[in-house]
């Protein structure tokens, strides 16, 4: 065990785990930050999608020991009360079926956003396809970001 | 992008649940905060496919430091039995194992991490048996779940006998991995007189609470189940959600702790079943004008260890036999195999889309055999108001010519058509292939009793509603379906109707969440509900008011209203709770007419189908067997919808899904049944790249049916299967490349398939 301080959604806290603890389960078992889910643990499905420093990552193989003074941004974080562009054309566009993929699809386009304020069909195909949906929304997700695009 | 949205009346809200999900705020059952002293679960199962346990040593696994309890099948108070059907499955083996991914111990332990190291300390030895994976080698050595399947209409022998054409074939559909993104789970926290209540992520709440009361050797009414939704079902948590729930269960039973198991990715794909992967023979005989005289199918399910749902999987196999065709002569027989894997259970479609994919299979052959296209013979054969399908029930209201001609006229086909021959001719090693998909899909469950539910309503005294229903919310928006049927029954805003969660102390004896009948039979109980207050209102409205008669008096907007008087809703519910008006009610609805007789299959099982037809374009490329869709149109009966933002949501999903199943979705075994593709790094689903360039959804506008709730028509399962067009759609692409080649009909239709086609030789025949 050892003690990190993390900066989560402009906040500091100090946790005393094993260094090797994934992020993910950090958040979720220490923090009670919950919006972030668990999908598969071997980043192939992008259900744990989180910022460091503004960078889409799976935090699901992040080790807490890794993070060092990087700030974390999770679902819970990216706006007050819904408001990001990303998260209003999600509501616009009826996106999420059962939901539980979407905290990361959600942070995913996000970052791409900030990086790309407009992007291309295909730069959203690229930077979109490690988050998978199985209730098969993709026709939305594109939709939603071309629309948030714009907010 | 979707199309011909006319807004209705109706169709004011989306999907309610959004704000949450889309902030993160949504609550599952691994976000419930866990209560002090919690222990979590974890299985240890069988390595090996079929074997008796020869040694099995618990001692280091339960002198681990944080290990609780290791439990066994002896330390099950009830029966240690979990088979819903056919009470034919152990929850703990007992000394025998049947699949890899039996559970044989579970360890309880303070940290989960515990729990999962002490796995490694249990020591198990087995004596290996014969394992079989393949159906129909279970058929041929008489490994059967259940008895086998038999529908027969017209004279089979004399129909083949009169038909000019006649072919025969094998066809395969692979199976198919829920992929629900939140895996199973659930956590059983001990309540007031040794009750317990389990929180699952099940799509039968009640199948959870008999499953464990039977385990535990307990009433039904010492456990409670409860169910706020669950992240993507799919149908494998229609019956498979029962186990870990039990496993919870009987931890707080032994322990007295709050207990919780949730799966890892990985124990989740090892241990439950799938879509059932089927092999099949066909044998199709047509007349001279094209027309389908005879089918004949054998279907091998293959089962696997244990009959969960199979038997009705099996059965609806035999009901979608023949599609949306009109066929007068049919004998098909289905077969419940028995093979050592994991018990294959529902998915969306529920063995209707394996039985669909066979005929399709036979009219493709037929067609490739005489010249013509697929669609030719399709075309000739849909049904029309009153032909008989084989189960005895006569289609009613049908819309299956109707969906095809509005297909072809909306999307010009005839332009396609040419546009596809003439890039064909230009294009040597790149070629588009076209193919119709249409669909006839049942509404009910076809087990007549399962067709009933209730629903819960409270209106509080300050004029706010409260609903419960048997339904559970997972992705398919039965939520804002039940919460816009008590706004519109009181004319109130949906967001002055709060939905409770699913829970079996306010809704008992529910139907699981399936067949997509759950908006209709729980939709209607609720309107019961609703109606029984509605009447109590009127009788004091009529009252307080002094009118001679209650028929004039509206709920609209809030407001009580009777010629030129009205009233807030708000302030007659006051006045009503003053006067001890009873303002809650239990709502009941059975769906009227149907009925099914298992023993000679004969009935009419369905309270309406739904109908549609879709158009697949794609795209193959001929060097190395890749592949785009290029668009996928379509013309889908949604009856009046309801809400179409949500309908829509279902019918691009679905259709994703059942396209995912018939080409990159790839679930293999290998001879000792043991599960290949194990991980979501080998088993791929559709993604946002996966999509096809253009989806045209197209709302045909009908009367809908009296049995769907505001005569919405059930939406859940019936888009999955114009997923079988994907196949087909690809399957003459290579043809266009290679007349001759040589493609078994065996789904998953894969990029190596598609290569390997390309550049086949002709079949000796």
């Amino acid at each position: 065990m050892a003690i990190f301080n993390l900066t989560i959604n402009g906040k500091n806290h100090e946790v005393d785990v094993d260094p090797s603890t994934p992020i993910l389960w950090v958040l979720r078992d220490h923090l009670n930050l919950v919006g972030t889910k668990y999908g598969c643990g071997v980043a192939q499905c992008g259900a744990c999608t989180i910022h460091l420093d503004g960078t889409a990552m799976r935090s699901c193989v992040l080790p807490v020991s890794s993070v060092k003074a990087q700030k974390i941004t999770t679902i819970e974080g990216i706006s007050e009360n819904g408001e990001h562009p990303v998260q209003k054309a999600w509501i616009q566009h009826d996106v999420a079926q059962c939901g539980y993929c979407q905290a990361g699809q959600i942070m995913n386009a996000a970052a791409l956003l900030a990086d790309n304020a407009n992007p291309s069909d295909q730069e959203i195909e690229s930077t979109m396809s490690g988050n998978i949906c199985r209730c098969g929304t993709y026709t939305r997700i594109k939709a939603a970001i071309k629309t948030a695009s714009k907010l | 992008m979707v199309k011909n949205l006319n807004k209705t009346k109706k169709d004011k809200s989306l999907n309610i649940d959004s704000p949450l999900h889309v902030t993160g705020r949504t609550k599952y059952v691994d976000d419930i905060p866990e209560l002090s002293g919690t222990l979590f679960a974890k299985v240890f199962y069988s390595s090996i496919a079929h074997g008796k346990i020869t040694r099995l040593d618990i001692s280091k696994a339960a002198a681990m430091e944080g290990v609780v309890k290791v439990v066994t099948c002896e330390d099950i108070p009830g029966e240690n039995q979990v088979g819903g059907i056919i009470a034919d499955e152990p929850l703990l083996a007992d000394g025998l194992v049947d699949f890899i991914g039996q559970p044989i111990v579970m360890i309880l332990a303070t940290e989960e991490i515990i729990a999962r190291k002490a796995l490694k300390l249990i020591e198990v030895k087995f004596k290996p048996l014969k394992v079989i994976v393949d159906p129909r080698e279970a058929h041929k050595k008489g490994s059967l779940l259940s008895d086998p399947r038999h529908f027969q209409m017209g004279d089979i022998k004399k129909a083949f006998k009169k038909a000019k054409y006649i072919f025969e074939g094998e066809a395969d559909s692979g199976g198919q991995e829920h992929v629900y993104l939140e895996p199973q789970g659930a956590y059983a926290i001990p309540k007031n007189n040794d009750c317990i209540q389990v929180i699952s992520s099940t799509q039968g709440p009640t199948a959870v609470q008999r499953t464990i009361a039977r385990a535990l050797g307990v009433s039904m009414n010492e456990i409670e189940v409860d169910v706020n939704r669950i992240g993507g079902g799919f149908g494998g948590k229609e019956d498979q959600a029962s186990m870990w729930a039990t496993f919870c269960a009987l931890g707080t039973y032994l322990t007295k702790k709050p207990v919780k198991y949730i799966l890892d990715r990985h124990e989740d794909l090892q241990m439950t079943g799938k879509r059932h992967p089927y092999r099949s023979d066909y044998k199709i005989g047509l007349d001279k004008d094209l027309k389908i005289v005879a089918f004949e199918g054998n279907y091998f399910q293959n089962g696997g260890a244990a009959a969960d749902l199979s038997p009705a999987v099996l059965e609806r196999t035999l009901f979608h036999a023949t599609n949306s065709y009109y066929v007068p002569n049919v004998d098909v027989n289905a077969y419940p195999c028995r093979t050592n894997l994991h018990p294959h259970t529902a998915f969306r479609g529920f063995g209707g889309p394996q039985g669909m994919f066979v005929i399709e299979c036979a009219i493709h052959h037929a067609a490739r055999a005489l010249g013509v296209p697929a669609n030719k013979i399709q075309e000739k054969n849909l049904l029309i108001n009153n032909n008989e399908f084989s189960y005895g029930q006569k289609v009613q209201d049908c819309e299956a010519k109707n969906t095809w001609n509005q297909a072809k006229k909306k999307f010009d086909f005839a332009k396609l058509k040419k546009e596809v021959a003439a890039y064909n001719k230009a294009n040597k090693y790149s070629k588009k292939g076209i193919a119709f998909m249409p669909i006839c899909f049942g509404i009910s469950f076809t087990n007549t009793m399962m067709n009933n539910a209730r629903a819960l309503v409270h209106v509080y005294s300050d004029g706010s509603v409260g609903i419960s229903t048997g339904a559970v919310e997972m992705g398919q928006g039965v939520s804002s379906k039940m919460i816009q049927v008590a706004a519109l029954c009181f004319g109130l805003k949906t967001d002055e109707v709060r939905l409770e969660t699913t829970n079996t102390t306010r809704v008992a004896n529910t139907s699981p969440t399936a067949a997509s009948a759950t908006a209709d039979l729980n939709g209607k109980a609720l309107q019961d509900a609703c109606d029984q207050i509605l009447v109590r209102l009127r009788k004091l409205v009529k009252k307080e008011w002094g009118l001679k008669s209650k028929d004039q008096i509206h709920f609209q907007d809030g407001w009580v209203i009777c010629n030129r008087k009205k009233m807030k809703w708000n302030e007659l519910i006051l006045t009503a709770f003053q006067q001890r008006v009873n303002l809650s009610a239990k709502g009941h609805y059975s769906t009227p007419k149907i009925h099914f007789d298992k023993k000679i299959g004969k009935g009419h099982p369905f309270a309406y189908h739904v109908f549609g037809t879709s158009i697949f374009t794609c795209t193959v490329d001929c060097i190395r067997g890749t592949y785009d869709f290029d668009k996928v149109q379509l013309i889908h009966d949604f009856g009046t919808s309801m809400n179409k933002l949500v309908d829509l949501g279902q019918i691009e999903g679905g259709l994703v899904q059942g396209m995912g199943w018939m080409t990159i979705e790839n679930l293999l075994y290998d001879e000792e049944g043991r599960l290949k593709s194990n991980s979501l790094a080998n088993y791929k689903i559709p993604d946002i790249h996966y999509v096809p360039k253009k989806l045209d959804v197209e709302y045909l506008d009908t009367k809908g049916s009296d049995l769907a709730i505001l005569k919405s028509k059930a939406v859940g399962e019936p888009p999955l299967m114009y997923g079988i067009g994907a196949y087909f759609a690809l399957y003459n692409a290579v043809l266009a490349y290679n007349k001759d080649a040589n493609i078994p009909y065996e789904s998953p239709m894969t990029t190596e398939k598609i290569l390997m086609g390309l550049y086949s030789k002709k079949a000796n025949s």
